[in-house]
């Protein structure tokens, strides 16, 4: 079985029988998406929910946000031949692991519930909350996903490079 | 200096969040006619019945995308020369050639900030107030 972990701000959309995506949650959200018919599945891993009203944000902190993540994996699973009528939404993470912090964790699970739901994506589990990191493994193929709970502190997140579009000077 | 408030704005994108998102940061940069569709047929059909100034459009989505939407729009004799801002993903580079091809005003790669599309805006009508 090949094993993919993903960190925040990755995505991963596959049909491959042969994969498992994992990834280690604290306050950050991971969605499973699956299309049953297609047999594809993907993962993402994503920090916060979306900018609030009036919040400069640039485009590389932009990559952080759900609102993009989940465009990304959708898009993702469409290229692969899933369908978006067929789609159905695990939602992990969202816990409040350290004391102070705002409930950044509630506030991405209610993202996230939010954003599947204003998109007509069939919800299937939710594993939300509490003060406890996650590890989340999910197999594409199937759709079956499940997580559990982690006593180890996370380790520091190690965040991708963002991707650079190249800017085509053509205007 | 054009004023914002005057520009109708049609945003296609066919994920609602994301049309929501783009909504806001027009709104924000002080557009007050800002509809949307989720499907690029359902645009063009609205802005032919009632024709805006500003098109901003995702380039990914199913039925007709973006660069068909482009197409469509450029050879209408009457909302041809409507602007059209392109949202691309960031690896779209032949996306934005072949839309550049079919006379798209201007592009943005996602994710971007609210400065940068306001940036692609004004490039094409100047500077708003």
């Amino acid at each position: 079985m090949r094993r993919i972990n993903l960190v925040q701000g990755e995505h991963l959309a596959t049909d491959r029988p042969d994969t498992l995506l994992s990834t280690l949650l604290g306050s950050c959200i991971a969605v499973c998406l699956h299309d049953g018919v297609a047999h594809v599945g993907g993962m993402n891993h994503f920090l916060l929910g979306q900018p609030d009203a009036g919040q400069q944000v640039c485009a590389q902190d932009m990559q952080r946000y759900g609102v993009h993540a989940m465009e990304l994996l959708i898009n993702a699973m469409m290229q692969r031949g899933a369908a978006r009528s067929r789609l159905r939404a695990h939602i992990y993470g969202g816990a409040n692991i350290i004391a102070g912090l705002g409930g950044i964790g509630h506030g991405n699970a209610a993202f996230a519930r939010r954003f599947i739901e204003t998109e007509g994506i069939a919800i299937g589990h939710v594993d939300v909350g509490g003060t406890r990191a996650r590890k989340v493994e999910f197999l594409p193929f199937d759709g079956k996903a499940r997580a559990t709970f982690v006593a180890e502190p996370l380790p520091p997140p190690r965040v991708p490079q963002p991707v650079d579009g190249g800017e085509l000077e053509l205007f | 200096m054009p004023a914002a408030a005057q520009i109708k704005v049609m945003v296609v994108d066919d994920q609602a969040s994301m049309r929501a998102m783009i909504r806001r940061s027009l709104q924000d940069l002080g557009f007050k006619d800002v509809r949307d569709k989720g499907a690029a047929v359902d645009a063009l059909a609205s802005v032919k019945s009632d024709r805006v100034h500003l098109i901003v459009s995702d380039y990914n989505m199913p039925d007709m995308d973006g660069l068909q939407f482009l197409e469509e729009v450029r050879k209408d004799p009457v909302i041809g020369k409507t602007v059209f801002i392109m949202l691309t993903g960031s690896a779209d580079r032949e996306v934005v050639q072949k839309a550049a091809a079919l006379g798209v005003n201007n592009y943005l790669m996602k994710p971007f900030a609210p400065a940068a599309l306001k940036d692609k805006i004004e490039r094409v009508f100047g500077e708003l107030s």
